[in-house]
């Protein structure tokens, strides 16, 4: 057996010998952004005693004076003997919901609403006549490890069936951990029902269902319907046996984070026109009124997220969460002060804003200072990086623009464009809308926060069945990549102002 | 500044209508459609490859090029097989099974067509059925698969294997965001592209 000591956290972990370091450290707040293939620089350690062999990845990724000092790539080490390793604090804000629910049923018991995001989870628990908020909890999804995107996680879970198990085992576990957590100690008999809600592939691998079909043309969920199990089945036990449902999903990857966010806007009852955009690790969208409701998804990938930047970051200590001009010079926020690490998704945001105010980015995306643009040594934006913000943006608005013209609406149209998630609460709009990210004006732009968790609690209620039965009648689904022009509203999206007339063919 | 460096500058621009006037107008000034497209389109096609290799353009720039050139293409290419030149070999791109993403694709194909290939393009989520049946017809001396996903790049291993067994003779060249060289060499593709623009320098060289 190995000891390994974590600073600053003064953790000290005893592992066998040969242990891969991505296996024992991600519970300890180690991110994982390109699933451990040595593709990124996300997982940065270093080792400040002990011995941990030098990596081909460490060669490809860092410079001879860094691993001098004794960084290292966590995801290919393995433990050879004890260890004192330095890992960046984690001090995550995961987003829960503090909306007030006013209404009170007839419904008894407690509740337990869980958001299944790609990256993270956020559990609360509630009265389910008042919907009263009793306690939150929320955590890292442990599948992270397996990469940051759902393809990676796809991929991971096809490779063979015994990683699929795990795949479902490590969300079981650690969601249960959430319900013990905000479940306080004798009113388990109280629990009546715990809803689930995440995108089709949080739910296809919560409940174990094969992913086959999702991961390849036409991207079809094995199952569109909701997975009920009583918390028993699940091997849940100690918490009463409430009914744990994983809400329906919408079609393609679009599932019931979005069902409930729509239920928890009420798109379904506007009379206006209006959009909820859910901007996380995979981009979804929902477009329409009372009159009918199309949804999409778009695979905007995770740069917003800090992931696929080369020196991009979650919102954690270190990392660079504003970008601003101050007498001529450029400054910047670091989360938690010191020197910055990295840059999380509201930062490059940010940068690449001022970037084009101060011409340093072309309206192509191209860096006129060459191939870096130092923010803050050591911060530094690369010509890579902003391409990596190009194929986002484009997928984000390209889905948008696509969104819209099958509903037969011009941006102008809506009356309110809902933000939710994240993206919504973090990023600074003005700057979205600076750099093209969101093509309407700041007076339609609400920011709803965990719409999708508070839906998922509305769904604690027994009326709200018959109320999800109808969005998911009332709304249609459609596969970008298949629409005629989804190319060249792509690309026209990529740049940094509207250049639709480019590709008006 | 002469009508073909016209046609060059405005090819790398992306303006197919102005592409389209000085191709004709080229023609009229009796330059022959072979000469319009190795001094000009090829060269024009070049320049903004190594532009999007060197990260000074992406893939908007790309697809304008590309466009403009085919709009000159379409001009010449009745030309060229009226005074028999002959492509430098024949190309066939698809998208592999199970995926859908076709920009790289196209991109590569309009790079090798840039490079005076002539290019046979399958469309996307292409079996190897489709690969060997239109090979048998036409007898490729490449065929390029391209996958964006990395869900379905494993389906280009079968596809190389299929290839093999019916006897199909081109090189299989191989590309897309999650391909790597090694990956490529695993499961048997002759040539790797790292990016669409380093198709024409893999398949030159082969």
């Amino acid at each position: 057996m190995a000891k390994i000591q974590l600073q600053p956290s003064g953790v000290v972990l005893e592992v066998p010998e040969g242990t891969d370091l991505r296996d024992c450290l991600f519970e300890h707040g180690l991110e994982f952004p390109c699933g451990g293939t040595g593709a990124c620089r996300g997982c940065l350690i270093r080792v400040n005693e002990g011995y941990l062999p030098i990596t081909k990845s460490d060669i490809s990724n860092l410079d001879d004076e860094e691993i001098n000092d004794g960084w290292r790539l966590a995801c290919q080490a393995s433990v050879q003997g004890d260890l004192t390793l330095e890992l960046p604090s984690i001090t995550m804000d995961i987003l829960s919901d503090v909306h007030m629910v006013t209404n009170i049923t007839s419904d008894a018991g407690l509740g337990i609403a869980i958001d299944i995001g790609t990256t993270t989870l956020a559990a609360q628990l509630v009265e389910r006549s008042s919907l009263n908020v009793l306690g939150t909890a929320t955590a890292l999804n442990p599948q992270g490890r397996f990469g940051a995107d759902l393809m990676s996680r796809l991929d991971h879970a096809l490779k063979s069936k015994k990683n699929s198990n795990t795949m479902a085992r490590l969300i079981q576990d650690e969601l249960y951990e959430l319900i013990i957590k905000v479940l306080p100690k004798g009113r388990e008999s109280e629990l009546e029902r715990i809803t689930l809600v995440g995108n089709t592939a949080m739910h296809h691998l919560f409940a174990g269902l094969s992913v086959q079909s999702l991961a390849q043309f036409p991207f079809n969920p094995a199952s569109l319907d909701s997975a009920d199990f009583r918390s028993r089945d699940l091997g849940w036990n100690n918490i009463g046996n409430p009914t744990v449902s994983m809400l329906p999903n919408m079609g393609g990857f679009v599932g019931s984070d979005i069902l409930a966010g729509i239920l928890a806007t009420g798109m379904h009852e506007s009379l206006e026109q209006v959009a909820l955009l859910d901007l996380g690790t995979n981009g979804e969208m929902v477009v329409g009124n009372r009159d009918g409701l199309i949804c999409a998804s778009a695979a905007a990938g995770p740069a917003f997220e800090g992931a696929g930047i080369g020196m991009g970051m979650s919102a954690v200590t270190g990392a660079v969460s504003e970008v601003f001009l101050e007498n001529k010079e450029v400054r910047v926020h670091v989360l938690g002060g010191g020197s910055p690490r990295g840059i999380c998704g509201s930062g490059l945001v940010d940068a690449v804003a001022l970037g084009l105010d101060m011409g340093i980015i072309e309206h192509d995306g191209r860096l006129q200072a060459g191939d870096d643009w130092v923010l803050a040594a050591p911060l530094k934006l690369t010509q890579r990086d902003i391409r990596e913000v190009q194929l986002a943006k484009g997928a984000i608005g390209a889905g948008l623009r696509l969104l819209l013209k099958e509903a037969k609406l011009e941006m102008s149209d809506l009356k309110a464009v809902y933000l939710a998630g994240a993206f919504g609460n973090y990023i600074h709009a003005d700057k979205a809308q600076r750099m093209g990210l969101l093509e309407c004006s700041a007076e339609q732009i609400f920011p709803v926060g965990n719409s999708a968790l508070r839906g998922a609690k509305l769904a604690l209620r027994a009326k709200s069945e018959s109320e999800l039965q109808s969005i998911r009648a009332m709304t249609s689904h459609i596969e970008l990549a298949t629409v005629p022009g989804f190319q060249d509203s792509f690309a026209a999206a990529m740049f940094f102002k509207d250049s639709r007339d480019l590709f008006n063919s | 500044m002469n009508t073909l460096e016209q046609i060059q500058e405005n090819l790398v621009a992306g303006n197919a209508n102005k592409v389209t006037e000085l191709t004709n107008q080229a023609l009229s000034e009796g330059a022959a459609a072979a000469m319009i497209l190795d001094d000009a389109m090829i060269v024009g096609m070049k320049v903004i490859g190594d532009r999007f290799k060197a990260g000074q353009a992406f893939i908007p720039e790309m697809l304008i090029a590309a466009r403009a050139m085919t709009a000159g293409l379409t001009i010449l290419e009745p030309l060229l097989a009226d005074s028999g030149v002959k492509a430098k070999g024949t190309i066939f791109v698809g998208t592999v099974q199970g995926d859908l993403h076709d920009i790289g694709k196209n991109l590569a194909a309009i790079m090798f067509k840039g490079a005076g290939y002539k290019v046979v393009d399958l469309g996307v989520n292409v079996s190897s059925a489709k690969f060997i049946d239109k090979a048998k017809e036409i007898e490729p001396d490449f065929i390029g698969i391209s996958a964006l996903l990395t869900t379905t790049m494993v389906n280009m291993e079968g596809i190389i294997k299929d290839l093999k067994a019916a006897g199909v003779k081109a090189k299989v060249i191989i590309g897309g965001a999650p391909v790597t060289a090694e990956y490529a060499k695993s499961i048997g593709a002759d040539l790797y592209a790292a990016s669409a623009a380093d198709g024409v320098e893999a398949v030159a060289s082969a």
